[in-house]
This record gives C-alpha cells, structure tokens and sequence, in this order.
C-alpha cells in the first residue's frame, strides 16, 4: 500500500480504494511541538537525579524488612 | 573546492555515548526521532495526548536502554516502546474522542470565508476518516497506523509488534477490513467498492 514491500502486494479494489484515503492522512502528518525535546531532557534529568536514591532507599528498607524478620520472625522462620 | 559532506552519526554511536552518561547524545536521538515517534502517538491515542505519549517513551526508552541488543534498528525498538505506551494509555483512559471535540478544536480552521471549497472538502474528509481510524481496535489501529502511514517494511512491523511476519499481513488485512466496513457504515459516501 505504500514504501517498501507494497509492490509484492495484493491488494483488494476495496483496499486500493482505502489506499487513496489513506494519503490524505499520509499528506497532512501531526505535527509535534517544538518543546518535546526539551521536556524529554528535563524529564531525563529529574528523574535521573531520584532514581539513585530512591534505588538506594528501596535497597536499604528491603535489607531493614529482612534483618527484623531475622531478629524478631517467628521462631520457625528462624530456623 | 569541495564541500565535504556532513555526516550523521550513527544510532548506535549515540546509545553508547548516552549510555557513558552523555545527555547530548539522548538528547540527538530525541531530536532524530521525534516526528515519527509523535506521528505515531498521535495516530494512535489522537493529537490531545501525543505529546504526552512521546514524552513517555522517550524516557522509557531512556531508562531501558542497556537493555536495547541492537539486534533491530534503533527505531523499530523505539517504536515498540512508542506503541506499548500509546496502547497503554488508551487502556488506562478508556475514552473515545467524540465528533464534537474534534469539531471544536478546528472550528476555527473551518472559516469557509479563509478556506477554498476543496480544501474544506479534503479537510473535512480527513477528519472523518481521522475519527473512523480511532474508532478501530487499538490493535489494527496500530498495525495499518505503521504500515499504511508511515510505510514500515513487514519485517519491521513484525519486530515493533513482536509476532510472525505472516500473522502481521493477515492482521492487517482484517484491520483494513475493518476500517473498510466503518467506513461503508458512514454516511459520507467513500465510494469503496465490493
């Protein structure tokens, strides 16, 4: 229906009808704003700057949450 | 004298780079990719949420790039992720745009005193089919989304949406058909024939 491999294809007279809608849309593509590559690198910045920490936050309560099951568990878990 | 030629660097230059902690070489691959990536989303969840959409994935794909293996080309893994997150958010709003916010939008576009009869006719037919499009199941919205308008190569679809190249061809028949049918149910006449 359009680049690549479409000559191999078969298409339908229905489908060669949608084929030609379709351009419309293929002519007049959205158009992004301006401001999505600087607010992908802020994004990026931000949450590269809380991931270490809240990585290390999470590391440290998972090692707490196991150290008081050790100490204080059930005596079966103890064993 | 000869001008030599500029030459883009590569993708997989830039991962590497990005992956070093290089914020500009991101931030390349961003500006490289962004239209199609925009396209994409906007095709799929509509123009209001495209933005969004694309921000997600960028930073998706910002965070899982050690996992990218480079067996693909960077952009049929970006488009993966650009569709898993375009999908996602359709099934976490669960909305459907409606004729009349899409008519208000472009109201102003429409001033019949600004715009030839043609290109009101053309814009008004784009519109309809823009909507019948959204109607499809997100699925076939997808598939006929990479195939028929931005022209992605079978074996490029079938990586994006990570099924056989032969499941991909019998899909996207249906998703024609589909939108065939939506289209015959309309009352604008399409001239779509048996």
């Amino acid at each position: 229906m359009n680049a690549g491999d479409s000559s191999a294809e078969h298409l339908t007279p229905a489908e060669r009808s949608l084929a030609q809608h379709l351009e419309l849309l293929r002519a007049s593509p959205p158009i992004g704003a301006p401001g999505l590559v600087p607010r992908v690198i802020r994004g990026v910045r931000w949450q590269r700057a809380i991931r270490e920490p809240l990585l290390l936050v999470g590391a440290v309560a998972a090692a707490l949450q196991e150290g008081l099951g050790l100490l204080f568990g059930r005596p079966e878990d103890r064993s | 004298m000869l001008q030599e030629p500029v030459r883009m660097e590569p993708d997989e230059n830039l991962i590497e780079r990005t992956r070093q902690g290089e914020l500009t070489a991101f931030e390349q691959l961003v500006e490289r990719h962004r239209n199609i990536v925009f396209r994409v989303a906007a095709r799929i969840v509509g123009p209001d949420d495209a933005e969004d959409v694309s921000q997600d994935a960028f930073l998706r794909a910002f965070h899982r790039l050690d996992q990218y293996r480079g067996t693909a080309p960077f952009r049929t893994w970006l488009l993966q992720i650009t569709q898993n997150t375009a999908l996602n958010r359709l099934a976490w709003a669960r909305r459907r745009p409606t004729e009349a916010a899409s008519e208000s939008r472009d109201a102003a576009d429409r001033d019949p005193v600004r715009q030839p009869a043609a290109a009101l006719e053309d814009r008004e037919r784009q519109e309809r089919l823009e909507l019948k499009l959204r109607i499809l199941r997100p699925e076939y919205r997808s598939l006929l989304v990479l195939r028929d308008l931005e022209g992605l190569s079978y074996n490029e679809i079938a990586d994006v949406l990570d099924m056989p190249i032969g499941s991909v061809k019998g899909r996207l028949h249906r998703a024609r058909g589909e939108l065939i049918e939506l289209l015959r149910q309309n009352t604008y006449d399409w001239e779509l024939p048996a």
